[in-house]
């Protein structure tokens, strides 16, 4: 069986085409042979010149005028069918041998070559030698061998071609001449006709009588078929109907099919141009007689032999090829079905061919692509190279029409599909069947065993790159579909082919799944537009109008489409990707990078290892060189070998697909990663260098954790790493916990401006810790003791330092082109990272208030002043040390806050209470107060962890020196106002807030944590009962005194000597002189009755009364006095005490005519109730009856005292000593002295007995 | 019930939205692939042929050695194609129309996008039923 067979075959005459000598390049042979395949049919007409008729020619009927001969080349040659002497054109008839001559420089040897190959074929009645562009020295030699070789000069086309035509045509008049020989001859002689059906050697002798019958019907038919190929069609009419006749009557069936077949043709041929239905129906009547005939001549005995059915289904074929039409498909189908008959596979191969060809002309792509591939099972069963390629190719054929080409072949019509697609997504619409015809798989099992086929075809045939894509398809595609042991299958099937291909192939299929996004601007390098004109260019252009927010102006930023990036030249950026590694077995992608088009952007490749079934997002990073616009369409992936271009573009769509269940799977979802959200590839363009600025935590960027309250400087180390100076810079604050930044040196930054590339400048930053809130997690208890939860700092928490830079206005080597658009600025966001935990934390806070009586002394107690200033002792009881008696009212009211700590930590806190005083306070002068000026300080707490303590503060000195009516003024003014009371509290909570500001609870731990505890609320809660008697003083106080000076510092001349006498009681049953002195503290003139008294300890009235034990002189009841403004006054009077004990000394004043200042303090309501000023109680004591002492005070030297104490009195008595670490009685015998030497700076008791 | 049967929707797309190898004989994955590629090239038959006839059962319209295409071809172009040895012609077409019906209660589903795959176990099982009755 033959390819390509058509009825009009039998009038075609076979000519070998092979080439001969030293080999030829390929483009040489193509060249050649289509110079030569040009000539197929050549016109009787212009073959006479070289037709000489040497006989009578029998063919009488010949067309010279209108005939032509047909020629067909088998270039390569043939081997000799069985089956020629049934069949004349089935011979090959001449032979044409070509030589390139640059490569065969022997014309001997090659004519003695092609003398030998033309011997093989012995059909051959004309032989012909072509040698191609020869040299002079050939040509030479050529000349004298004329007629074994033809020499073509080198020449121009048309002159060469006008050669090959003028040989052409001299060999198809040989040809002629040939035939007609041939045809004379056999008329005359006869000759023996046989086929591979009858040539059994040991015929019987029947059947000797029987061939000879037919001898005669079988040379009718040859001679027709020689007819046939000499172009005279009549001729060859007249002998196959002559043919016809005698076979019918011999019972030859098997000639009369092929003379019928042949009368068909001659029948074709005759009518060339001509294509009536007549003839078609005509045509087609005699043909299915010609199948039927063949099938006649099926003989069953011969069947293991030779087959007759392969004419049949030629028959057939041609039959179908006569006829493409759509009935043909009947034709086809029974054809195919004669395949089973056919012994010979090459057969069943050109069946399957001719099928495939056929219906592919019949546009039957499909079926086609179903012959192509039995065909290419066919070539695979053979075990050879060359049919493994064939098998290759022809697969490739068919993947059309399963739709598995590669990208490479079926790009333009992909993207031609896309089109209209991404035109449809834009206008938010997408028809579901356009983005199903997107997708690869649709017959996925057809798909992947052709896939499958090409991989073995080309691994058989030793072509690694179809193999590589072949592969690469297959787990692309169908990857959920195929075993991991057949996955691994191929991953060992591309890394071999892989080794086989030369390094550097470029391939467009795609292995892996690359997904994209563009990673946003890491916020330290945030771009902002600046606006020259604004001062403030850092400010979001704020949408003018009183809204805070508008839908129109927003409404750009928002549409996602028109995203923007800006690169900046040398700087790197980076771009996030996502592989996905569907398959069973590890990935190594040897490198990635992003793949741009624009030539302005360096790409850094990046080496990945997928392990099996994962996904990873990767950064692939690179650098902006030129300024100008950037596209990314995809990246550049060197995997397996192969350097391959992954367009995210189809990732899209395959994502697309497989959000539409269109797609076997989603390699994303499969692989566990996160969907990314929906990318916009935004447009990205590149701007000339602007300022970078670094910042860097001086002690590093981890977090720092304080405790509560904690203060704490952080250093900000900022280093401009661009290559443009910053001229501009503006620091702001943004997050949560704003307040908690104390303070930012601003001056120092502004102070480094223009920072110069490379130049850094160290910010510092004063944090006090915040207050972690109720709701926070570490609150809680339970979970605090775990201090890995606490170390951790919360992201959201964190204030952030925000920096705005910018770079000079106008760049130096920018052209005068006045770009409209200045370099933008830009944005350091410097997160301050803080893990604020539990610190000391405040239980509660009570106002503790006792009225403690002071003691008359001589003067209000003084602290001793020396007159060398530097050093000081003050020699008196403790409790004056602690309790310092305030000078307007008399009597220590002591009033304590008592704060209780607890310290949950596992640190130890020291506390220390402090309070900061207002120094204005004292316009008076007053020296007890300007002696507390800056800082009253307690005595540090320690807390030991999981402890508690308690902190007493002593609330003193707050008073205001002078009872003001501005307190009282709004109130007096509009009494019933609500306006007003919301006033005077705010006034109230501003005065407190005032008061609570001063007391500072500071902390310390360890070496350098310390802060401060906030308990600005509970104070205030605390004191907001009580803070009107704390803040304002009595309109009067009262103070006594002793008058009489009875023992009186004696000023001992030496200077380095003070004596200071000190009374430690008075004695009884003596006149003592008392004076009360009464200070108005309002700025009117009071008028007020004064009385005084004098109680026991038991609380009695000592003075009236029966039994009397305080005699008086003076005036003590119902002093009328006057007092103006700011002033004070005395009165004198005069006590005897007659039994030594303890007494208290009172006085009150009934204020007359008291003003609205004075009602208001008193909180009275009525105008008649009388205003009484109560002083506070003022204690005398009397324990012994005389005791007289002198405390003299000597300075020796720096380190040591001398205190020496002497005796008037007539007994004996102990003084007891007593400092912090020792206690020492002495006993001073009666008019003696004691001598004590004691330390400086120490002080001491000194107590009599 | 028939020894070979191959059963697949393909849509109007010519995509295939369902496949069933419905045969008795012992299942081989590389005649399973024969069978699919013979339907397959079946379509460019029917294709031509559907507009000749309005028939909607076209019986036996091809064929490749013993195995039989019978297509029948709904209003939308939908082809439910039938890869057979047996020669029972109303058994198929009974077949058919049943599966017609199964297969029109999947499109009435609004979650099911015309033209893709019927991943349906119901009407896989219900499919599979019908072809022991019928074939």
């Amino acid at each position: 069986m033959e390819p390509d067979m058509s009825m009009e075959t039998g009038s075609m005459i076979r000519i070998a085409v092979l080439p001969i000598g030293g080999p030829i390049p390929h483009q040489r042979v193509r060249e050649y042979v289509s110079m030569l395949s040009r000539h197929t049919r050549i016109d009787l007409s212009s073959i006479s010149s070289f037709y000489s008729e040497h006989q009578k020619s029998p063919f009488t009927h010949q067309p010279w005028e209108s005939g032509s001969l047909r020629f067909k080349y088998m270039v390569g040659g043939a081997p000799p069918s069985p089956w020629e002497d049934f069949q004349a054109h089935r011979k090959i008839l001449a032979v044409i041998g070509f030589c390139h001559c640059p490569a065969s420089p022997d014309l001997d040897l090659v004519i003695d070559q092609f003398a030998s190959v033309s011997r093989g074929y012995g059909s051959a009645v004309a032989k012909r030698l072509f040698a191609f562009s020869p040299n002079d020295e050939q040509l030479e030699e050529g000349r004298e061998k004329e007629n074994s070789i033809i020499l073509f000069p080198p020449s121009d086309q048309q002159a060469q071609e006008l050669h090959m035509l003028t040989m052409i045509q001299d060999l198809a008049a040989t040809l002629l001449m040939e035939f007609e020989r041939w045809v004379l001859r056999a008329e005359s002689t006869g000759t023996i006709l046989k086929t591979p059906l009858d040539s059994q050697s040991n015929l019987s002798s029947e059947e000797v009588i029987k061939a000879k019958k037919r001898r005669l019907a079988r040379a009718q038919k040859t001679i027709g078929d020689y007819c046939l190929l000499a172009g005279s069609p009549v001729d060859a009419n007249a002998h196959f109907v002559t043919a016809i006749d005698l076979a019918r009557l011999t019972g030859d069936v098997f000639w009369h099919a092929g003379a019928l077949e042949g009368s068909v043709c001659a029948l074709l041929v005759d009518r060339m141009d001509e294509r009536d239905s007549l003839l078609e129906e005509e045509v087609k009547y005699r043909y299915y007689t010609v199948i039927q005939l063949y099938k006649r001549s099926y003989l069953q005995d011969n069947a293991q032999r030779v087959s007759t059915a392969t004419f049949e289904l030629e028959a057939q074929l041609k039959l179908a090829r006569r006829f493409v039409v759509k009935e043909v498909v009947e034709l086809l189908m029974n054809a195919s079905d004669g395949a089973k008959s056919l012994i010979d596979a090459s057969d069943c191969l050109i069946l399957y061919v001719e099928i495939a060809r056929l219906f592919g002309a019949l546009g039957y792509q499909r079926k086609a692509a179903f012959f192509s591939r039995q065909v290419a099972q066919l070539y695979l069963k053979q075990d050879n190279t060359s049919a493994a390629i064939s098998a290759m190719q022809v697969l490739s054929l068919t993947s059309k029409a399963y739709h598995v080409q590669s990208r490479g072949t079926n790009r333009k019509q992909h993207g031609s599909l896309h089109e209209p697609g991404s035109n449809n997504a834009e206008s938010g619409k997408i028809n579901p069947q356009s983005i199903i015809s997107l997708f690869e798989s649709q017959w996925s099992t057809l798909q992947m065993v052709v896939l499958r086929e090409i991989l073995m075809s080309s691994v058989r045939a030793g072509d690694p790159l179809a193999a590589w894509s072949a592969a690469a398809r297959l787990l692309r595609s169908f990857y959920p579909l195929i075993t991991p042991a057949g996955q691994s299958g191929l991953a060992s099937s591309l890394a071999n082919s892989a080794d086989r291909l030369p390094s550097g192939t470029r391939y467009s299929d795609l292995l892996m799944i690359v997904l994209h996004s563009f990673r946003i601007h890491p916020s330290q390098m945030e771009i902002i537009k600046r606006d020259p004109a604004k001062k403030d260019w850092w400010t979001d252009s704020a949408p003018s109008g009183p809204f805070i927010y508008t839908p129109f102006s927003k409404g750009g930023t928002t549409d996602s489409n028109k995203q923007e990036l800006t690169w900046i030249v040398g700087e790197p950026v980076q771009v996030l990707v996502e592989l996905a590694n569907p398959c069973a077995f590890e990935l190594m992608v040897e490198s990635i990078y992003l793949c741009i088009h624009s030539g302005n952007f360096d790409a850094f490749p990046v080496s990945v290892n997928l392990p099996p079934n994962t996904a990873k997002v990767i950064l692939l990073s690179g650098i902006p060189t030129k300024i100008g616009p950037v596209t990314i369409p995809g990246c550049i992936v060197h995997c397996f070998g192969v350097i391959t271009e992954h367009l995210f573009r189809d990732v899209d769509n395959l994502l697309l697909g497989a959000a539409q269940g269109l797609v076997l799977s989603d390699p994303f979802r499969c692989c566990g990663s996160v969907k990314l959200k929906n990318v916009i590839v935004p447009t990205i363009s590149v701007v000339p260098p602007l300022p970078l600025l670094v910042s860097y935590v001086v002690g590093g960027d981890g977090t720092t954790i304080l405790y509560e309250g904690e203060i704490r400087d952080i250093r900000i180390r900022l280093t401009n790493a661009g290559t443009v100076p910053i001229e501009q810079a503006h620091i702001s604050l943004s997050g949560k916990n704003q307040n908690s930044v104390m303070s930012i040196a601003h001056e120092t930054l502004n102070s480094a401006l223009p920072l110069k590339p490379g130049a850094e400048v160290i910010l510092t930053v004063i944090i006090k810790a915040w207050k972690l809130s109720l709701a926070d997690p570490d609150h809680d208890p339970s979970k605090s003791t775990s201090g890995i939860m606490r170390g951790v700092s919360k992201e959201g928490s964190n204030p952030f330092l925000v920096i705005h830079y910018a770079g000079p206005i106008s760049h130096t080597d920018e052209l005068s082109s006045s770009e409209a658009s200045v370099p933008p600025g830009r944005r350091l966001v410097v997160p301050l990272h803080i893990c604020v935990v539990q610190g000391l934390r405040f239980v509660k806070a009570r106002l503790l208030s006792m009225e403690i009586p002071a003691r008359i002394s001589e003067t209000p107690a003084q602290p001793v002043s020396l007159n060398d200033n530097s050093e000081e002792i003050t020699v008196c009881s403790r409790i004056d040390s602690l309790v310092k008696i305030d000078p307007y009212r008399g009597s220590w009211e002591l009033r304590l806050l008592e704060l209780e700590l607890s310290n949950p930590t596992d640190v130890v806190f020291d506390v220390n209470v402090s309070i900061q005083l207002n120094i204005s306070m004292n316009d008076n002068n007053l020296a007890a107060v300007d002696h507390d000026t800056a800082e009253f300080g307690c005595p540090k707490t320690r807390i030991d962890h999981d402890c508690s303590a308690r902190v007493l503060i002593p609330l003193e000195h707050f008073k205001l020196p002078i009872l003001d009516n501005s307190l009282f003024a709004k109130n007096l003014l509009t009494n019933s106002s609500s306006s007003t009371e919301r006033n005077t509290k705010a006034e109230l909570a501003a005065s407190i807030s005032n008061l609570v500001s001063k007391i500072k609870v500071r902390w310390q731990s360890g070496r350098n944590s310390s802060g401060e505890l906030n308990i600005k609320d509970a104070v205030q809660a605390a004191l907001q009962m009580s803070v009107m008697d704390i803040l304002l003083p009595d309109p009067l106080t009262f103070v006594f005194r002793l008058m009489n000076r009875r023992s009186r510092t004696d000023n001992i001349d030496d200077a380095s000597q003070i004596k200071v006498m000190y009374r430690s009681s008075i004695s009884a049953h003596e006149m003592i002189d008392l004076e009360v002195l009464i200070r108005n503290n309002t700025r009117e003139l009071i008028r007020m009755s004064l009385s005084l008294t004098c109680r026991d300890v038991a609380g009695d009235n000592c003075i009236d009364g029966n039994n009397a034990t305080v005699l008086w002189a003076g005036i003590l009841t119902g002093i009328s006095l006057e007092i103006p403004p700011l002033q004070e006054l005395a009165h004198s009077f005069s006590l005897y005490f007659l039994v030594p004990g303890e007494y208290t000394l009172l006085a009150a004043a009934v204020i007359d005519d008291p003003n609205d200042v004075l009602r208001a303090r008193a909180r009275t309501d009525s105008a008649d109730e009388p205003i009484f000023c109560r002083g506070s109680p003022f204690r005398i004591s009397f324990s012994f009856d005389v005791i007289f002492n002198t405390v003299s005070l000597f300075k020796l030297k720096h380190e040591v005292r001398i205190i020496i104490i002497e005796t008037k009195l007539d007994v004996d008595i102990v003084t007891k000593v007593s400092s912090e670490k020792l206690l020492n009685l002495f006993k001073i015998n009666t008019k003696h002295c004691l001598y004590i030497f004691i330390k400086k700076y120490n002080y001491y008791d000194i107590h009599f007995t | 019930m028939a020894s070979t049967a191959c059963f697949i929707i393909v849509s109007r797309n010519d995509i295939p939205v369902y496949e069933a190898e419905l045969g008795s004989a012992v299942k081989k994955e590389e005649a399973a692939h024969q069978h699919q590629f013979i339907l397959h090239a079946a379509l460019d038959i029917v294709q031509d042929l559907a507009w000749t006839t309005s028939a909607m059962f076209l019986k036996a319209m091809d064929r490749f050695n013993e195995l039989v295409v019978s297509v029948y071809v709904t209003a939308g172009h939908t082809r439910l194609m039938l890869l057979h040895d047996s020669r029972n012609e109303d058994a198929i077409k009974s077949f058919f129309q049943e599966v017609h019906e199964l297969y029109l209660k999947i499109l009435l589903n609004p979650l099911y996008l015309p033209g893709s795959r019927i991943s349906s176990s119901h009407f896989d099982t219900k499919v599979r039923a019908l072809a022991r009755k019928y074939l």
